[in-house]
Protein backbone atom coordinates (compact mmCIF):
# COMPACT_ATOMS: atom_id res chain seq x y z
CA UNK A 1 0.00 0.00 0.00
CA UNK A 2 2.71 2.66 1.19
CA UNK A 3 5.75 1.06 -0.58
CA UNK A 4 6.29 4.16 -2.51
CA UNK A 5 5.99 6.46 0.61
CA UNK A 6 9.46 6.88 1.76
CA UNK A 7 10.81 6.54 -2.04
CA UNK A 8 10.68 9.40 -4.75
CA UNK A 9 11.22 9.46 -8.41
CA UNK A 10 14.98 9.97 -9.03
CA UNK A 11 16.17 10.98 -12.60
CA UNK A 12 19.54 9.12 -13.42
CA UNK A 13 21.34 11.17 -15.86
CA UNK A 14 24.39 9.96 -17.71
CA UNK A 15 26.60 12.12 -19.37
CA UNK A 16 29.88 10.49 -20.37
CA UNK A 17 31.59 8.75 -17.37
CA UNK A 18 29.08 11.61 -14.76
CA UNK A 19 26.25 10.16 -13.61
CA UNK A 20 23.94 12.85 -12.26
CA UNK A 21 21.11 11.71 -10.42
CA UNK A 22 18.03 14.48 -9.48
CA UNK A 23 14.78 14.41 -7.66
CA UNK A 24 12.69 15.05 -10.60
CA UNK A 25 9.92 16.12 -8.56
CA UNK A 26 11.26 18.08 -6.26
CA UNK A 27 13.23 20.06 -9.42
CA UNK A 28 9.79 20.67 -11.69
CA UNK A 29 7.86 22.03 -8.42
CA UNK A 30 10.88 24.59 -7.39
CA UNK A 31 10.76 26.10 -11.17
CA UNK A 32 6.88 26.10 -10.17
CA UNK A 33 7.33 27.82 -6.66
CA UNK A 34 9.94 30.24 -8.63
CA UNK A 35 8.23 31.03 -12.06
CA UNK A 36 5.51 31.72 -9.16
CA UNK A 37 7.14 34.14 -7.52
CA UNK A 38 8.43 36.00 -10.75
CA UNK A 39 5.28 36.45 -11.45
CA UNK A 40 4.09 37.61 -8.52
CA UNK A 41 6.97 39.88 -7.95
CA UNK A 42 5.79 41.43 -12.20
CA UNK A 43 2.67 41.85 -11.21
CA UNK A 44 3.25 44.08 -8.19
CA UNK A 45 6.00 45.56 -9.92
CA UNK A 46 3.47 46.68 -12.04
CA UNK A 47 1.91 48.54 -9.69
CA UNK A 48 4.51 50.44 -8.43
CA UNK A 49 5.62 51.85 -11.68
CA UNK A 50 2.24 54.56 -11.75
CA UNK A 51 3.32 57.53 -10.38
CA UNK A 52 2.76 58.14 -6.36
CA UNK A 53 -0.86 59.80 -6.14
CA UNK A 54 -2.56 61.33 -3.16
CA UNK A 55 -3.99 57.50 -2.35
CA UNK A 56 -1.36 54.15 -3.18
CA UNK A 57 -3.76 52.02 -5.06
CA UNK A 58 -4.61 48.72 -4.53
CA UNK A 59 -1.01 47.13 -5.50
CA UNK A 60 1.07 49.89 -4.24
CA UNK A 61 -0.61 49.32 -0.53
CA UNK A 62 -0.25 45.25 -0.66
CA UNK A 63 3.72 46.00 -1.36
CA UNK A 64 3.44 48.48 1.73
CA UNK A 65 1.76 45.94 3.57
CA UNK A 66 4.39 42.63 2.36
CA UNK A 67 7.34 45.04 3.17
CA UNK A 68 6.30 46.11 6.40
CA UNK A 69 5.71 42.60 7.77
CA UNK A 70 9.16 41.20 6.02
CA UNK A 71 10.76 44.29 7.55
CA UNK A 72 9.30 44.25 11.10
CA UNK A 73 8.72 40.39 11.21
CA UNK A 74 11.65 39.12 10.28
CA UNK A 75 14.58 41.48 9.57
CA UNK A 76 14.09 44.28 12.16
CA UNK A 77 15.51 41.31 14.80
CA UNK A 78 18.93 41.90 13.03
CA UNK A 79 21.22 43.43 15.95
CA UNK A 80 22.26 46.26 13.08
CA UNK A 81 20.67 48.18 10.68
CA UNK A 82 23.57 47.87 8.51
CA UNK A 83 23.03 43.85 8.77
CA UNK A 84 19.36 44.27 8.13
CA UNK A 85 19.50 46.40 5.15
CA UNK A 86 22.16 44.11 3.45
CA UNK A 87 20.40 40.98 4.22
CA UNK A 88 17.04 41.68 3.63
CA UNK A 89 16.69 40.73 0.12
CA UNK A 90 18.01 37.37 1.17
CA UNK A 91 15.75 37.04 4.22
CA UNK A 92 12.84 38.18 2.27
CA UNK A 93 13.75 35.93 -0.78
CA UNK A 94 14.05 32.94 1.63
CA UNK A 95 10.89 33.35 3.24
CA UNK A 96 8.77 33.78 -0.11
CA UNK A 97 9.92 30.85 -1.33
CA UNK A 98 9.52 28.14 1.55
CA UNK A 99 6.62 29.66 2.18
CA UNK A 100 5.29 29.22 -1.46
CA UNK A 101 7.19 25.85 -1.31
CA UNK A 102 5.31 24.61 1.55
CA UNK A 103 2.40 26.08 0.14
CA UNK A 104 2.01 24.32 -2.81
CA UNK A 105 1.35 21.26 -1.69
CA UNK A 106 -2.29 22.33 -1.00
CA UNK A 107 -3.25 22.00 -4.66
CA UNK A 108 -3.62 18.33 -6.13
CA UNK A 109 -0.85 16.49 -7.13
CA UNK A 110 1.84 19.13 -6.28
CA UNK A 111 4.34 18.26 -3.76
CA UNK A 112 6.15 20.81 -1.84
CA UNK A 113 9.95 20.75 -3.21
CA UNK A 114 10.80 21.40 1.07
CA UNK A 115 9.77 17.56 1.20
CA UNK A 116 12.93 16.95 -0.18
CA UNK A 117 15.75 16.77 1.86
CA UNK A 118 18.19 17.88 -0.47
CA UNK A 119 16.10 21.52 -1.01
CA UNK A 120 15.99 22.38 2.40
CA UNK A 121 19.99 21.04 3.09
CA UNK A 122 20.72 23.29 0.32
CA UNK A 123 19.22 26.18 1.68
CA UNK A 124 20.50 25.25 5.12
CA UNK A 125 23.77 25.21 4.14
CA UNK A 126 23.52 28.14 2.27
CA UNK A 127 22.54 30.18 5.86
CA UNK A 128 25.23 28.25 7.26
CA UNK A 129 27.98 29.69 4.81
CA UNK A 130 26.17 33.16 5.36
CA UNK A 131 26.22 33.26 8.04
CA UNK A 132 30.28 32.42 8.59
CA UNK A 133 30.96 34.97 5.15
CA UNK A 134 29.42 37.43 7.62
CA UNK A 135 30.74 36.33 11.00
CA UNK A 136 34.48 36.58 9.24
CA UNK A 137 33.84 40.19 7.41
CA UNK A 138 32.85 41.87 10.36
CA UNK A 139 34.58 40.29 13.33
CA UNK A 140 37.90 40.17 11.35
CA UNK A 141 39.59 36.65 11.02
CA UNK A 142 41.39 36.91 13.96
CA UNK A 143 38.41 37.74 16.49
CA UNK A 144 36.39 34.60 14.25
CA UNK A 145 38.51 32.12 14.46
CA UNK A 146 39.44 33.14 18.39
CA UNK A 147 35.47 32.54 18.98
CA UNK A 148 36.15 28.82 17.93
CA UNK A 149 38.42 28.27 21.10
CA UNK A 150 36.55 30.34 23.44
CA UNK A 151 36.13 30.24 26.96
CA UNK A 152 38.84 27.15 26.65
CA UNK A 153 40.93 25.77 23.78
CA UNK A 154 39.84 22.31 24.74
CA UNK A 155 35.98 23.81 23.49
CA UNK A 156 37.38 23.62 19.89
CA UNK A 157 35.72 20.33 18.97
CA UNK A 158 32.28 20.93 21.07
CA UNK A 159 31.62 24.57 19.27
CA UNK A 160 32.89 22.92 15.31
CA UNK A 161 30.36 20.57 16.08
CA UNK A 162 27.80 22.67 18.06
CA UNK A 163 28.30 25.37 14.62
CA UNK A 164 27.80 22.21 12.50
CA UNK A 165 24.55 20.82 14.05
CA UNK A 166 22.68 24.30 13.36
CA UNK A 167 22.13 23.91 9.56
CA UNK A 168 21.58 19.68 10.32
CA UNK A 169 18.94 20.80 12.71
CA UNK A 170 17.75 23.63 10.22
CA UNK A 171 17.14 21.27 7.45
CA UNK A 172 15.63 18.40 9.16
CA UNK A 173 13.25 20.68 11.22
CA UNK A 174 11.60 21.84 8.19
CA UNK A 175 11.82 18.59 6.18
CA UNK A 176 10.87 16.77 8.96
CA UNK A 177 7.53 18.98 9.31
CA UNK A 178 6.77 18.91 5.94
CA UNK A 179 7.67 15.42 4.84
CA UNK A 180 5.53 14.50 8.09
CA UNK A 181 2.37 16.20 7.25
CA UNK A 182 2.64 14.79 3.89
CA UNK A 183 3.01 11.41 4.86
CA UNK A 184 0.46 11.82 7.55
CA UNK A 185 -1.78 13.03 4.90
CA UNK A 186 -1.17 10.54 2.38
CA UNK A 187 -2.03 7.48 5.11
CA UNK A 188 -5.02 9.52 6.49
CA UNK A 189 -6.37 10.38 2.82
CA UNK A 190 -5.15 6.56 1.19
CA UNK A 191 -6.17 4.04 4.04
CA UNK A 192 -8.46 5.57 6.65
CA UNK A 193 -10.75 8.79 5.85
CA UNK A 194 -10.82 9.38 2.11
CA UNK A 195 -13.21 12.32 2.83
CA UNK A 196 -13.76 15.42 4.44
CA UNK A 197 -10.68 14.65 6.76
CA UNK A 198 -8.00 14.84 4.14
CA UNK A 199 -8.94 18.79 3.12
CA UNK A 200 -9.15 19.84 6.58
CA UNK A 201 -5.87 17.97 7.35
CA UNK A 202 -4.55 19.59 4.53
CA UNK A 203 -5.46 23.04 5.17
CA UNK A 204 -3.77 22.72 8.40
CA UNK A 205 -0.37 21.46 7.39
CA UNK A 206 -0.38 22.95 4.38
CA UNK A 207 -1.12 26.40 4.93
CA UNK A 208 -0.56 26.59 8.97
CA UNK A 209 2.26 24.68 9.66
CA UNK A 210 3.54 25.39 6.27
CA UNK A 211 3.59 29.07 7.30
CA UNK A 212 4.39 28.56 10.70
CA UNK A 213 7.56 26.66 9.69
CA UNK A 214 8.55 29.22 6.50
CA UNK A 215 8.65 31.74 9.45
CA UNK A 216 10.72 30.02 11.54
CA UNK A 217 12.79 28.94 9.01
CA UNK A 218 13.44 32.61 8.46
CA UNK A 219 13.34 33.85 11.73
CA UNK A 220 16.16 31.04 13.09
CA UNK A 221 17.94 32.06 9.85
CA UNK A 222 18.14 35.48 11.40
CA UNK A 223 19.43 34.25 14.91
CA UNK A 224 21.62 32.08 13.23
CA UNK A 225 23.48 34.93 11.57
CA UNK A 226 22.95 37.28 14.14
CA UNK A 227 24.75 34.70 16.59
CA UNK A 228 27.62 33.65 14.49
CA UNK A 229 28.40 37.65 13.73
CA UNK A 230 27.66 38.78 17.77
CA UNK A 231 29.37 36.55 19.74
CA UNK B 1 19.16 8.64 -19.33
CA UNK B 2 15.90 6.74 -16.52
CA UNK B 3 13.61 7.30 -13.77
CA UNK B 4 14.06 5.16 -10.98
CA UNK B 5 12.99 4.98 -7.57
CA UNK B 6 15.23 6.23 -4.33
CA UNK B 7 14.95 6.05 -0.37
CA UNK B 8 14.20 9.63 1.05
CA UNK B 9 16.49 10.04 3.25
CA UNK B 10 19.51 8.52 1.91
CA UNK B 11 19.85 10.47 -1.29
CA UNK B 12 21.38 13.67 -0.99
CA UNK B 13 22.39 14.12 -4.90
CA UNK B 14 22.79 16.89 -7.44
CA UNK B 15 19.38 18.45 -6.46
CA UNK B 16 21.46 20.01 -3.94
CA UNK B 17 23.40 22.19 -6.41
CA UNK B 18 20.57 22.60 -8.66
CA UNK B 19 18.61 24.47 -5.94
CA UNK B 20 21.12 26.46 -5.24
CA UNK B 21 21.35 27.74 -8.23
CA UNK B 22 17.75 28.14 -8.52
CA UNK B 23 17.57 30.09 -5.07
CA UNK B 24 20.31 32.12 -6.62
CA UNK B 25 18.19 32.88 -9.49
CA UNK B 26 15.46 33.66 -7.84
CA UNK B 27 17.31 36.07 -5.26
CA UNK B 28 18.86 38.02 -8.22
CA UNK B 29 15.01 38.29 -10.04
CA UNK B 30 12.82 38.98 -6.74
CA UNK B 31 16.01 41.58 -5.55
CA UNK B 32 15.47 42.95 -9.34
CA UNK B 33 11.64 43.08 -9.75
CA UNK B 34 10.70 43.23 -6.14
CA UNK B 35 12.86 44.65 -3.65
CA UNK B 36 14.82 47.68 -5.13
CA UNK B 37 11.59 48.86 -6.69
CA UNK B 38 9.57 48.00 -3.52
CA UNK B 39 11.80 49.85 -1.12
CA UNK B 40 12.71 53.01 -3.66
CA UNK B 41 8.71 53.15 -4.16
CA UNK B 42 9.17 53.51 -0.36
CA UNK B 43 11.34 55.56 -0.08
CA UNK B 44 9.89 58.11 -2.24
CA UNK B 45 6.45 57.64 -0.63
CA UNK B 46 7.95 58.41 2.94
CA UNK B 47 9.82 61.57 1.62
CA UNK B 48 6.16 62.38 0.01
CA UNK B 49 4.80 61.79 2.95
CA UNK B 50 7.18 64.05 5.44
CA UNK B 51 7.34 66.49 3.04
CA UNK B 52 3.60 67.03 3.05
CA UNK B 53 3.84 66.54 6.65
CA UNK B 54 6.04 69.68 6.68
CA UNK B 55 3.51 71.57 4.68
CA UNK B 56 0.90 71.04 6.46
CA UNK B 57 2.61 71.82 9.93
CA UNK B 58 3.98 75.47 8.14
CA UNK B 59 0.63 75.92 7.41
CA UNK B 60 -0.75 75.15 10.45
CA UNK B 61 1.97 77.54 12.08
CA UNK B 62 0.61 80.18 9.60
CA UNK B 63 -3.28 79.75 10.44
CA UNK B 64 -2.04 79.92 14.19
CA UNK B 65 -0.28 83.10 13.34
CA UNK B 66 -3.00 84.72 11.74
CA UNK B 67 -5.42 83.61 13.76
CA UNK B 68 -3.41 85.12 16.96
CA UNK B 69 -3.02 88.02 15.01
CA UNK B 70 -7.36 88.30 14.07
CA UNK B 71 -7.78 88.11 17.99
CA UNK B 72 -5.49 90.72 18.47
CA UNK B 73 -6.82 92.80 16.02
CA UNK B 74 -10.67 91.73 17.81
CA UNK B 75 -9.42 92.96 21.20
CA UNK B 76 -8.14 96.00 19.64
CA UNK B 77 -11.17 96.93 18.29
CA UNK B 78 -13.10 95.65 21.10
CA UNK B 79 -10.79 98.31 23.43
CA UNK B 80 -11.75 101.00 21.27
CA UNK B 81 -15.12 100.59 20.64
CA UNK B 82 -15.35 100.06 24.65
CA UNK B 83 -13.68 103.11 24.32
CA UNK B 84 -15.78 105.09 22.26
CA UNK B 85 -19.28 103.90 23.91
CA UNK B 86 -17.23 105.17 27.47
CA UNK B 87 -16.80 108.66 26.21
CA UNK B 88 -20.03 109.13 25.13
CA UNK B 89 -21.51 108.10 28.07
CA UNK B 90 -19.59 110.41 29.86
CA UNK B 91 -20.57 113.17 27.57
CA UNK B 92 -24.14 112.46 27.63
CA UNK B 93 -24.35 112.71 31.65
CA UNK B 94 -21.90 115.89 31.41
CA UNK B 95 -24.64 117.39 29.02
CA UNK B 96 -27.49 115.95 31.16
CA UNK B 97 -25.95 117.67 34.39
CA UNK B 98 -25.20 120.92 32.43
CA UNK B 99 -29.18 121.39 31.46
CA UNK B 100 -30.23 120.11 34.44
CA UNK B 101 -28.37 122.97 35.99
CA UNK B 102 -29.07 125.50 33.18
CA UNK B 103 -32.87 124.55 33.26
CA UNK B 104 -32.50 125.06 37.30
CA UNK B 105 -30.98 128.57 36.85
CA UNK B 106 -33.43 129.49 34.40
CA UNK B 107 -36.41 128.55 36.34
CA UNK B 108 -34.89 130.50 39.38
CA UNK B 109 -34.27 133.58 37.29
CA UNK B 110 -37.78 133.12 36.06
CA UNK B 111 -39.35 132.88 39.05
CA UNK B 112 -37.22 136.04 40.52
CA UNK B 113 -38.42 138.12 37.57
CA UNK B 114 -41.73 137.04 38.54
CA UNK B 115 -41.17 137.90 42.26
CA UNK B 116 -39.95 141.53 41.77
CA UNK B 117 -42.60 142.48 38.94
CA UNK B 118 -45.06 141.58 41.43
CA UNK B 119 -43.59 143.67 44.12
CA UNK B 120 -43.14 146.21 41.45
CA UNK B 121 -46.73 146.14 40.74
CA UNK B 122 -47.63 145.93 44.15
CA UNK B 123 -45.68 148.92 44.67
CA UNK B 124 -47.34 150.78 42.03
CA UNK B 125 -50.82 149.74 43.21
CA UNK B 126 -49.71 151.41 46.41
CA UNK B 127 -48.42 154.81 45.18
CA UNK B 128 -51.86 154.82 42.88
CA UNK B 129 -53.81 153.51 45.65
CA UNK B 130 -52.05 156.97 47.90
CA UNK B 131 -53.01 159.00 44.70
CA UNK B 132 -56.37 157.34 44.58
CA UNK B 133 -57.27 158.09 48.65
CA UNK B 134 -55.50 161.96 47.87
CA UNK B 135 -58.11 162.50 45.08
CA UNK B 136 -60.90 161.03 47.20
CA UNK B 137 -60.11 162.84 50.31
CA UNK B 138 -59.45 166.21 47.87
CA UNK B 139 -62.51 164.92 45.94
CA UNK B 140 -64.22 164.67 49.38
CA UNK B 141 -63.29 168.18 50.68
CA UNK B 142 -64.31 170.07 47.88
CA UNK B 143 -67.54 168.40 47.96
CA UNK B 144 -67.39 169.64 51.29
CA UNK B 145 -66.48 172.83 51.12
CA UNK B 146 -68.92 173.31 47.60
CA UNK B 147 -71.98 172.10 49.21
CA UNK B 148 -73.81 173.24 52.33
CA UNK B 149 -74.25 170.07 54.06
CA UNK B 150 -75.79 168.99 57.49
CA UNK B 151 -73.68 167.26 59.67
CA UNK B 152 -75.69 164.29 59.31
CA UNK B 153 -74.59 165.03 55.33
CA UNK B 154 -71.42 165.30 56.02
CA UNK B 155 -71.50 161.84 58.56
CA UNK B 156 -73.15 160.14 55.25
CA UNK B 157 -70.42 161.46 52.72
CA UNK B 158 -67.63 160.89 54.94
CA UNK B 159 -69.13 157.25 55.38
CA UNK B 160 -69.78 156.55 51.98
CA UNK B 161 -66.14 157.33 51.34
CA UNK B 162 -64.57 155.62 54.02
CA UNK B 163 -66.75 153.07 52.52
CA UNK B 164 -65.55 153.51 49.32
CA UNK B 165 -61.70 153.36 50.47
CA UNK B 166 -62.14 150.00 52.46
CA UNK B 167 -64.00 148.73 49.56
CA UNK B 168 -60.95 149.83 47.32
CA UNK B 169 -58.45 148.65 50.27
CA UNK B 170 -60.21 145.28 50.49
CA UNK B 171 -60.53 145.06 46.33
CA UNK B 172 -56.67 145.46 46.36
CA UNK B 173 -55.46 143.75 49.41
CA UNK B 174 -57.21 140.50 47.99
CA UNK C 1 -1.61 -29.32 16.39
CA UNK C 2 2.34 -29.53 17.55
CA UNK C 3 3.12 -29.59 14.07
CA UNK C 4 1.01 -26.73 12.84
CA UNK C 5 2.77 -24.60 15.73
CA UNK C 6 6.29 -25.71 14.55
CA UNK C 7 5.06 -24.79 11.42
CA UNK C 8 4.51 -21.60 12.18
CA UNK C 9 8.23 -21.16 14.00
CA UNK C 10 9.86 -22.59 11.69
CA UNK C 11 8.09 -20.36 8.78
CA UNK C 12 9.40 -17.37 10.50
CA UNK C 13 12.94 -15.85 9.45
CA UNK C 14 15.42 -13.78 10.31
CA UNK C 15 14.12 -11.17 7.90
CA UNK C 16 10.42 -11.23 9.63
CA UNK C 17 11.99 -10.66 12.78
CA UNK C 18 14.04 -7.53 11.23
CA UNK C 19 11.04 -6.52 10.25
CA UNK C 20 8.94 -6.69 13.35
CA UNK C 21 11.89 -5.19 15.30
CA UNK C 22 11.67 -1.91 12.95
CA UNK C 23 8.25 -1.33 12.77
CA UNK C 24 8.50 -1.61 16.59
CA UNK C 25 11.64 0.74 16.79
CA UNK C 26 9.78 3.14 14.78
CA UNK C 27 6.91 3.26 17.04
CA UNK C 28 8.77 3.48 19.94
CA UNK C 29 11.15 6.13 19.10
CA UNK C 30 7.96 8.44 17.73
CA UNK C 31 6.37 7.50 20.98
CA UNK C 32 9.01 8.31 23.43
CA UNK C 33 11.10 11.07 21.57
CA UNK C 34 7.82 12.86 21.07
CA UNK C 35 7.69 13.07 24.91
CA UNK C 36 10.26 15.52 25.65
CA UNK C 37 9.86 18.03 22.89
CA UNK C 38 5.92 17.90 23.73
CA UNK C 39 6.68 18.54 27.44
CA UNK C 40 9.20 21.59 26.37
CA UNK C 41 6.75 23.11 23.80
CA UNK C 42 4.00 22.95 26.87
CA UNK C 43 6.57 24.57 28.99
CA UNK C 44 7.31 27.42 26.35
CA UNK C 45 3.99 27.90 25.38
CA UNK C 46 2.72 28.41 29.45
CA UNK C 47 5.21 30.93 29.78
CA UNK C 48 4.36 32.77 26.92
CA UNK C 49 0.81 32.64 28.53
CA UNK C 50 2.28 33.88 31.66
CA UNK C 51 4.03 36.85 29.92
CA UNK C 52 1.10 37.13 27.45
CA UNK C 53 -0.93 37.72 31.03
CA UNK C 54 1.21 39.71 32.50
CA UNK C 55 2.07 42.43 29.95
CA UNK C 56 -0.66 42.17 27.57
CA UNK C 57 0.86 45.11 25.11
CA UNK C 58 3.92 42.42 25.05
CA UNK C 59 1.99 39.72 22.78
CA UNK C 60 3.36 40.49 19.83
CA UNK C 61 7.20 39.99 20.59
CA UNK C 62 6.20 37.29 23.03
CA UNK C 63 4.18 35.53 20.10
CA UNK C 64 7.54 35.33 17.70
CA UNK C 65 9.74 34.58 20.28
CA UNK C 66 7.52 31.77 21.35
CA UNK C 67 7.28 30.44 17.93
CA UNK C 68 10.89 30.65 17.32
CA UNK C 69 11.12 28.91 21.11
CA UNK C 70 9.41 26.15 19.54
CA UNK C 71 10.29 25.45 16.69
CA UNK C 72 13.54 24.90 18.22
CA UNK C 73 12.62 22.60 20.91
CA UNK C 74 10.51 20.50 18.33
CA UNK C 75 13.98 19.46 17.64
CA UNK C 76 14.39 16.56 19.07
CA UNK C 77 10.83 15.54 18.27
CA UNK C 78 12.01 16.34 14.52
CA UNK C 79 15.38 14.14 14.75
CA UNK C 80 13.04 11.64 16.36
CA UNK C 81 10.71 11.34 13.46
CA UNK C 82 13.64 11.58 11.20
CA UNK C 83 15.40 8.61 12.78
CA UNK C 84 11.52 6.63 12.75
CA UNK C 85 11.32 7.54 8.82
CA UNK C 86 14.91 5.99 8.27
CA UNK C 87 14.13 2.72 10.52
CA UNK C 88 10.91 2.42 8.69
CA UNK C 89 12.16 3.21 5.09
CA UNK C 90 15.60 3.25 4.72
CA UNK C 91 16.69 0.57 6.69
Amino acid sequence: MFEHLGEKLILHVTIGSFSLRFDLVAIIMSWVVIALLVVLALWLRRGLRQEIEEKPNRIQAMVDALIDLLKGQLTSNFASERLARELFSFISTLFLFVLLCNWISVIPYFQSPTQDLNVTFSLALLVFVMSQVFAFRMKGGRRYFKGFIEPYPFMLPLNIVGEIAKPVSHAFRLFGNIFGGAILLAVVSGELIPVVVPAALNAFFGLFIGAIQAFVFAMLAVAYINVAVES
Amino acid sequence: MNLEWGKVVKSLNWTFIFNLVNFAILLYLLKRLLFKPALAYLDRRRELIASRMESARADEEKAAKLAAERTEVLKKAYEQSRQIVEKAHAQAEETIVAAKSEAKQDAERILDDARMQIEQERVQMKQELRRAYAEISVLGASRVLKREVKLKDHRRLLDELLAEIDEEALRIKQ
Amino acid sequence: MLQDAQNVVSGISGADIATAAKYLAAGFVMAIGSIGSAIGEGLVAAHALDGIARQPEMEGALMRTMVVGQAITESTGIYSLVVAIILLFVV
